[in-house]
């Protein structure tokens, strides 16, 4: 983890609480499910969102013993409708609905934000950390198979005091300089937190619809874009 | 006059005796008698109860034995806090020996961290000393040393090796001469009443005129609540490794001398016993 040099772009507290309020403005007009909490002791906050995802976990059916037609039928009708017993027999597809709950906070020690996460299925159990890996994109997946402990582990969220999923700081710089440094002339006004979320949402499921790409201080010229 | 390195050893070397016992509704072939160990203040459970763990096993059924946590008096004790600081919070005004409950189900996946192999452990251990640098040196020195390093500062914590650990740390305690001190303070406080974990925030030790910034005034800057006003009553104790230190202590010593091997000072707020 790095935090020397003047290429590295960090975050102040004040910076951070702007920005995300400039950001949770916009989740509100797209609806986008974000919210800001503040905490009743020390008054810092972070922000908040919830969303289900389903993931297919399909399992093929042996060929050889079913004729094609049932386990056509059978693929297809569970997205439809649920599996009757008929449908069943040969096929295994489960349908996983997984509640992701994403929290960025702001780390004063590298003075950058952080994502948090946890996610559980329908019936409470929690995710364990090697689902939770094995989850990662696909295209995340071998710089997660370089250090998997410096990049996704179990932490106890600072202000809620429960266990969650982190995605570590030190590479957020990485992945931030990186992105920074390759555009022309980085422009002040940029929504840090749009820059950042979109940039390692995605490493753990989570996608920015590209309207907040839109927003800036200079929105009141919409019709531009 | 106790010289500073005695400090060091002292802190390092602290222990708190410890009586296991099996809770009663884990199911054995046999009667589970408790263990007893003096554990160390600057260590994490996970890493020293290996023989916990083996003890409780022998009287139990293989398939009944899943991940191990402990409790005392009915809170979930967090692996990832270090020994001290658990006494010190929950334990520190009653009698010895501290009385652990041992748990084998219905593992509490709201209030703990899971703790699977030391590998956990380790990477716990190496993310509070990277934090811990970034506060004090920009992550300067941290990054400046070899992997080698690194794994001597968890094999030293490991294996209770004090000269081996301290070969390296004394690096993540060193700062530029023109400075006098730290950039900041590595720290956490922790109030057991509170929800949320603890207080951490940037905190130099030096303030602009030069002066040494003390334990008190990080209090009053930190978290008010925990010191009255002089002539009011004090209600709370602020202990760090069993003691409570002079409020006037100058923080950047407390911060050289006091921290845990992880390079964070844990502090604990509690309510000053009434005898």
């Amino acid at each position: 983890c790095s935090m020397a040099g003047e290429e590295d772009f960090f975050l102040e507290e004040k910076r951070f609480k702007q920005h995300c309020e400039e950001f949770v403005k916009h989740s509100q007009q797209i609806g986008d499910g974000w919210e800001w909490r503040t905490s009743k002791d020390l008054g810092d906050g972070y922000l908040s969102k919830t969303h289900f995802q389903v993931r297919n976990r399909h399992i093929p059916p042996d060929l050889k013993e079913k004729n094609n037609d049932n386990v056509e039928q059978a693929l297809f009708a569970h997205v439809e409708e649920p599996l009757d017993d008929s449908q069943v027999a040969g096929v295994c597809t489960t349908e996983e609905v997984i509640r992701y709950e994403y929290h960025v906070l702001y780390s004063s020690s590298y003075q950058v934000p952080v994502l948090y996460f946890r996610a559980c299925f329908l019936d409470g159990r929690p995710l364990t950390l090697e689902e939770i890996w094995r989850s990662v994109h696909a295209c995340y997946q071998d710089r997660l198979q370089e250090g998997p402990w410096d990049t996704i582990t179990q932490q106890e969220h600072p202000i809620l005091g429960q266990p969650f999923f982190v995605l570590h700081p030190c590479r957020t710089n990485e992945f931030i300089s990186a992105v920074l440094a390759g555009q022309q002339g980085y422009n002040r006004h940029t929504n840090y937190i749009i820059l950042w979320l979109s940039t390692i949402g995605p490493v753990v499921g989570l996608n920015l619809p590209l309207s907040y790409a839109k927003v800036g201080p200079e929105q009141n010229s919409n019709t531009d874009l | 006059m106790t010289d500073d390195k005695d400090v060091l050893r002292d802190v390092w070397f602290g222990r708190i005796p410890t009586c296991f016992t099996l809770y009663q509704d884990e199911i054995t072939e046999r009667e589970a008698e408790p263990y007893y160990l003096l554990l160390p203040r600057i260590s994490y459970l996970t890493l020293v109860t290996d023989k916990v763990k083996k003890h409780f096993q022998k009287v139990m059924r293989q398939e009944e034995v899943t991940e191990i946590w402990f409790e005392y008096e009915g809170t979930p004790l967090k692996w990832h806090y270090p020994i001290g600081l658990l006494f010190d919070l929950h334990a520190s005004n009653t009698a010895l020996p501290w009385s652990i409950t041992v748990h084998f189900k219905n593992f509490p996946e709201k209030d703990l961290l899971h703790c699977h192999s030391k590998d956990v452990i380790e990477a716990h251990f190496m993310a509070c000393i990277k934090e811990a640098d970034a506060l004090k040196h920009k992550s300067q020195v941290i990054n400046e040393m070899q992997k080698k390093d690194h794994k001597q500062l968890w094999m030293g914590l490991q294996n209770d090796k004090f000269e081996q650990f301290w070969a390296i740390n004394r690096k993540l305690m060193e700062y530029p001469p023109e400075d006098n001190g730290f950039r900041y303070i590595p720290f956490r406080i922790y109030q057991a009443t509170t929800e949320r974990p603890f207080i951490q925030k940037l905190f130099r030790p030096i303030a602009s005129g030069g002066q040494l910034h003390t334990l008190g005034d990080l209090l009053k800057d930190v978290c008010p609540g925990a010191i009255t006003p002089e002539d009011g009553e004090q209600k709370t104790q602020v202990m760090i490794h069993g003691i409570e230190p002079m409020l006037e202590t100058p923080i950047q010593w407390l911060s050289e001398h006091m921290s845990y091997p992880d390079n964070f000072l844990h502090i604990s707020i509690i309510p000053r016993p009434t005898d």
